[in-house]
């Protein structure tokens, strides 16, 4: 069953499209789909990454392939035959390339090719279910071979990204956190001294009202 | 304008004219230029305006002259009327002289100021003669207006210097010309003009003598004051036209907010002169200000501010920000904007779009703002300012530009965003919860017994099925339908399917959907399954008997459906919900809650299952329209809070029968499913520091403090939000508005429309009451009167309503009548001569009027639905709508659309003889008079001219005259596409149709327990003066 589509731009991460209804029966769309971005974010900053691959993740399964700098991704249950969503990615992609081939370099903004929702619907029907006979004709077609598609699994992938960010934040946080502690200290300075003065200016303060109040009354 | 240079001369007594003028704060810039250099330039500056008046004058004089004589006021008038008069008062003759010669006087001034220092006196007069020619087309007029005059009392009492105001200022507004022309070489124009102005010429020397001599100017100062007075009534008297045109003008020479200290006294009474009308009790009704013009956006903030957004988008109710508590509390006008943030723009003024995808938005680090014209770029451009927190923000890289010697960016004439009021930015990711929806269209029809017989879905499916090919956002559009009864019928409407499937289901308790997907399907895949459905849905229930309505249980169906995308859903209700949850009975048929404190209960919904469907239905992004056609009680209060909170819109169509109101069904209904739609949307509008917007009115559902959810908004829907001030002072000279709202366009593209305003901040009442705008007034005030009556009875709703224009009137005349001694004269400022027209009208008006016989629970529901959505203009409309005789016009061949003219709504009006038009805007009501000639009613009736014409539908005929009656309707109806105007046909007589269509709206006549326009005025004048 596929649950999720999404198609992005390789070069900066920039999404093309989204199914539209995807994610209805899904309790957590929004993680997921939040870890689809972060694939992609992934995958613009250059990591050389192969053209296809699967990637576990909890119950699901990602697959996407990368062609003509734009990466076509699906989220699927862990036991879908993988062959088929290597070939529906492959349907996205044909379709995708003749519709918007051209124009997928000036895309200027996020869902530009929104519209191409609608064919994903329709592809999505025909692969829902596998046991139909074409679905069925598709697994045995042994022209498409899928065998040797890498699978790793997310904690992997997003895992070099994020410990790069992890340690930028890390020193962030560093100086940030020196930064109070310098303010911090200054401040102690501060009521250091008051604590050590205060009480001679007030002795003193008393004396002098004393004097100032005698000389008034005499 | 002319007639600021008597003002002006004050200022030279004072102190060097040229000074305080020219440095005037630049609001006024327009004005004063014009006529700041009074003299020399008026030549120049002059001739524009007296082209513009002249012409409206004409007509106001000829009115004016008539009413006068009845409602006359001693006045010193007749020293202006004099040198045209032929015949003054006995008395008048010694004063005359002398007043001539204080007349010339203030000339003089105002020609000495400006060259002040270098040019003689004498000198000035002789330049001036090129001016005549300017001179001259005020003339004209003048003759009519003096004439009429004669019957004044003189004012003994020559010190009447601010007593001139009265309905008599019409008299002034004529003589007004004069007085701007009235210059030596003008003078003598007039003179040979009138024949009788002899005397004339001789006071004009003597001026100049004794001006030269005389010219000190404590003199001359008095007197100044005076004619700066005069000057402003002629608007006020003007009835018609002109007012509009002069007013601005007007407000132009307004003072400048008193920003030079010592001058201060001079400009307040200069510009209560400018501002004031004046009204005496018993005048002729004539006279009293009508807005037969139309609306008329305020022009003035627009000049202050050229950078602002056009007024269609924002319009503030005062373009004067008070700066401190104190002051906003004695304004007791409601203090606020009315936003339509969608409006449509003429071509050619299209808001541009600009995409910031590499920057990302530019916006505040702290207040959020967007950037916008007023942004100030600092640090060589390397920084910029926020205009509302005034924090300093960094400029990103790729937005860097430079500053040219000035501190203006480089590259500011291509940057929108920096020279436009109004822009849209392209939304990056970060502003996108879900990819952006496709437009969703849900229908949801009764068709219980009621709705087949009254034809309503017939029309309904055709409409549809006509209006597919036009639905915005092809290929994405989704549509889906159901049906119910005492049962619910979905359709599955597949793409592969020839034929839909119905399929019901009855268990109301526990609803569920019986397909998961294909309910609502992909308009352009489905289309022929969509097709074969709306062709066969009139015939499916023909024979349907069912008189139940699952109205409830339907509601949460459709919302089960829509609410993975959300959309629109339009509900096509016929009969009062009678089963499962949302089921409400009969109210509103108890004459005797009718003034009780319960009788408020009544316009609340009565069930709260409907105002919590309501939240659930904003939070999944559903927008709902009702579409109530019931020719029984169906409880509209109820159902339309579904459209209230969520932006969405009511149509009544009380007893819908297909034959008469089909028509109107079927524009209205194509209108709203093809105009241009925001989905998804949120509004947020910020403002400067100190002040704060504290409430909203209009159909949203607020999601947090100040962000309005809007799942659906369109051109023609305004919003209305009162502001109030937070810090005890605004210090800044300032306050910025910026109104964003962040939507999703049809097309599927993510957009913010940002529209930024300016206001400056001032410090003095009467500046505030010369900004004001009564439009939005208006606008704001009908918006507060409703909602009130939804917690209140009708009649605090209206007294409040009465209250608060008494306040503010009182308030402008503890301002002005003291110093000027009005005595028992009313006035009002300039701006709001309408407002006491407007408020009856409101008073008048469906959700308001009288008490139980007057409207029923179903139309003032209706009505309040509709009219706290509406734009100014439209609102206006409705409230004070054109009338117009049409016969003369439809004889004419060569009559023209244009040279129609609006009448004042008063019976009085409405002559035997005559065709009349009435149009608010919703509907047209044609009214045969008695007499009417019968080739024209033949024409344009044929042989359904002897029918009742209740049952008539005017179409058109092969006649010329009806062709053109169709043609100038139509024409009419274009002006506004947002409701479709449905003719309605009354004869002279034909009771009760005739007071119930149009007799009851004719807001200026007394009915039955409420006021006629003149009483009106006058309750409110003596309320005014209680305790003033």
């Amino acid at each position: 069953m596929v649950k999720l589509t999404m198609i992005a731009r390789v070069t900066d991460g920039l999404l093309l499209v989204e199914g539209l209804d995807d994610g209805r029966d899904l309790k957590d769309a929004e993680f997921y789909k939040q870890q689809a971005k972060a694939l992609f974010k992934n995958l613009s900053r250059g990591l050389n990454e192969p053209s296809r691959m699967s990637i576990e993740t909890g119950p699901y399964i990602f697959h996407y392939i990368i062609e003509g700098r734009v990466c076509y991704l699906t989220m699927c249950d862990r036991a879908y035959p993988k062959k088929l969503a290597f070939q529906y990615l492959e349907d996205l992609k044909n379709e995708f390339e003749r519709v918007n081939g051209a124009q997928i370099e000036t895309a200027a903004r996020p869902y530009a090719f929104i519209k191409f929702d609608t064919f994903i619907q329709k592809t999505k029907k025909l692969y829902q279910d596998t046991h139909t006979q074409r679905n069925i004709a598709k697994l045995n077609d042994e022209l498409y071979e899928v065998h040797q598609i890498m699978t790793r699994n997310v904690q992997e992938v997003l895992g070099v990204g994020e410990k790069l960010d992890q340690v930028s934040e890390m020193s962030s946080r560093l100086t940030s956190e020196s930064r109070i502690y310098a303010d911090k200290a200054r401040d102690l300075n501060r009521q250091a001294l008051i604590r050590k003065w205060a009480p001679v200016a007030i002795v003193f303060g008393v004396v002098f009202l004393l004097f100032w109040v005698k000389t008034k009354i005499w | 304008m002319g007639t600021e240079n008597p003002g002006r001369q004050q200022f030279p007594p004072a102190r060097p004219v040229a000074t305080p003028f020219s440095v005037a704060p630049p609001q006024n810039m327009m004005p004063f230029s014009s006529s700041g250099p009074v003299v020399g330039s008026e030549a120049s500056g002059f001739r524009p305006i007296p082209p513009g008046a002249p012409q409206p004058m004409v007509p106001s004089s000829t009115h004016v002259v008539g009413s006068q004589a009845s409602g006359f006021r001693p006045s010193p008038i007749t020293r202006f009327s004099d040198p045209s008069v032929p015949s003054p008062p006995t008395a008048n003759v010694p004063p005359i002289a002398g007043q001539f010669q204080r007349f010339p006087a203030p000339h003089f001034p105002s020609t000495v100021q400006a060259p002040l220092s270098h040019a003689p006196p004498i000198g000035q007069p002789l330049a001036q003669p090129p001016a005549p020619p300017v001179s001259f087309r005020p003339r004209p007029q003048i003759p009519p207006v003096p004439m009429g005059s004669p019957p004044q009392t003189v004012n003994p009492a020559v010190p009447s210097l601010s007593a001139p105001y009265s309905s008599s200022d019409s008299m002034y507004q004529a003589p007004r010309p004069n007085f701007q022309s009235s210059f030596p070489g003008y003078v003598r124009m007039q003179s040979n003009a009138d024949s009788q102005a002899p005397p004339i010429p001789p006071p004009f020397p003597t001026h100049q003598g004794g001006y030269a001599s005389s010219a000190p100017p404590p003199s001359s100062y008095p007197y100044l004051a005076q004619p700066g007075g005069y000057v402003p009534h002629p608007p006020v008297a003007a009835p018609l036209g002109m007012q509009s045109r002069d007013q601005m003008q007007h407000f132009g020479s307004g003072p400048p907010s008193g920003s030079i200290q010592g001058l201060m006294e001079d400009f307040s009474s200069l510009s209560i002169a400018s501002v004031p009308g004046s009204i005496d009790p018993g005048i002729d009704s004539k006279s009293l200000p009508r807005p037969l013009e139309g609306d008329v956006e305020p022009k003035l903030l627009a000049e202050m501010y050229p950078m602002n957004c056009d007024p269609r988008y924002l319009r503030l109710t005062t373009s004067a920000i008070p700066s401190s508590q104190s002051l906003s509390s004695r304004w007791h006008l409601p203090l606020g904007a009315i936003i339509c943030p969608l409006a449509e723009a003429p071509d050619g003024e299209e808001v541009p779009v600009v995409n910031f995808t590499s920057t990302g938005i530019i916006r505040c680090r702290r207040c959020r703002t967007y950037v916008n014209p007023f942004v100030t770029f600092t640090d060589s451009g390397r920084k910029w300012r926020c205009n509302i927190c005034s924090l300093l923000n960094d400029v990103p890289g790729e937005y860097f530009a430079h500053l040219d010697a000035s501190g203006i960016r480089i590259d500011l004439d291509q940057r929108p965003e920096l020279t436009k009021g109004s822009v849209e930015f392209v939304a990056p990711t970060e502003y996108m919860m879900r990819p952006p929806m496709p437009p969703v269209y849900f229908f949801l029809i009764d068709v219980s017994i009621s709705a087949v017989r009254s034809g309503m879905i017939e029309i309904v499916a055709q409409t549809i099925r006509s209006c597919l090919d036009e639905l915005p956002g092809f290929p994405r559009t989704q549509i889906g339908f159901a049906t119910f009864d005492s049962a619910i019928h979905f359709y599955n409407m597949k793409s592969s399917l020839t034929q839909p499937q119905m399929m019901v289901v009855s268990d109301l308790d526990d609803i569920f959907v019986p397909l998961p997907d294909d309910l609502l399907v992909n308009l352009s895949e489905s289309r022929s399954v969509v097709e074969a459905f709306l062709d066969s849905l009139p015939s499916m229930f023909n024979d349907n008997a069912n008189v139940e309505s699952a109205f409830g249980p339907a509601l949460k169906a459709a919302f089960m459906v829509m609410n993975q995308l959300g959309g629109k859903l339009l509900i096509f209700q016929n009969t009062l919900p009678s089963l499962g949850v949302g089921r409400l009975k009969l109210r509103g048929d108890d004459l005797r809650v009718y003034g009780t404190d319960k009788e408020n209960m009544l316009r609340l919904p009565e069930d709260p299952f409907y105002k919590q469907m309501a939240a659930e239905l904003t939070k999944y992004q559903i927008s709902v329209n009702v579409y109530a056609l019931s020719d029984k009680y169906t409880d509209i209060a109820s159902l339309g809070t579904l459209a209230k909170y969520t932006g969405g819109q009511v149509y009544y169509y009380p007893s819908f029968q297909s034959a008469i109101h089909g028509e109107k069904l079927r524009n209205e209904l194509t209108r709203d499913l093809t105009r241009e739609t925001a989905w998804e949307a949120v509004m947020r509008i910020r403002c400067g520091k100190g002040v704060r917007f504290s409430s909203y009115h209009g159909n949203f559902m607020l999601r947090s403090t100040d962000l309005m959810a809007l799942p659906a908004v369109d051109c023609d829907k305004a919003y209305a939000a009162q502001l109030s001030l937070e810090d005890t002072l605004l210090t800044t000279p300032t306050v910025y508005f910026q109104v964003a709202l962040l939507y999703t366009a049809s097309c599927g593209e993510r957009r913010i429309r940002v529209h930024t305003a300016a206001a400056p901040v001032v410090a003095d009442l009467g500046e505030m009451y010369r900004q004001a705008d009564c439009g939005a007034i208006v606008s704001l005030f009908s918006r507060l009167a409703i909602e009130k009556t939804l917690s209140h009875k009708l009649e605090d709703a209206r007294n409040s309503l009465q209250l608060r224009i008494v306040k503010a009137l009182k308030e402008y005349r503890n301002l002005y009548a003291v110093q000027h001694r009005l005595g028992g004269r009313m006035i009002y400022p300039e701006s709001l001569k309408f407002l006491p027209l407007y408020g009856l009208a409101l008073c008048r008006s469906k959700p308001l009027r009288g008490g139980y016989a007057d409207a029923s629970l179903d139309e003032r529901c209706s009505a309040g639905y509709t009219m706290v959505a509406l734009p100014v203009k439209k609102l206006l409309k409705l409230l004070y709508p054109s009338f117009i005789r049409l016969d003369e016009y439809l004889l004419k061949a060569s009559a023209q659309v244009d040279d129609l003219k609006r009448l004042p709504l008063a019976a009085e009006n409405l002559d035997a003889r005559g065709l009349y038009l009435y149009d608010d805007g919703f509907r047209f009501v044609i009214w045969f008079g008695r007499a009417l000639s019968p080739d024209i009613a033949m024409n344009l009736l044929g042989a359904d001219f002897a029918a009742e014409l209740l049952k008539v539908n005017l179409k058109e005929r092969d006649k010329e005259m009806s062709r053109k009656l169709m043609s100038t309707l139509e024409k009419f109806r274009e002006s506004d596409r947002s409701y479709y105007q449905q003719c309605h046909l009354v004869r002279q007589g034909e009771q009760p149709i005739e007071g119930f269509l149009l007799l009851s709206n004719l807001v200026e006549d007394q009915m039955g327990g409420s006021n006629g326009y003149v009483d009106w005025l006058l309750q409110i004048h003596r309320q005014v003066q209680q305790n003033a």
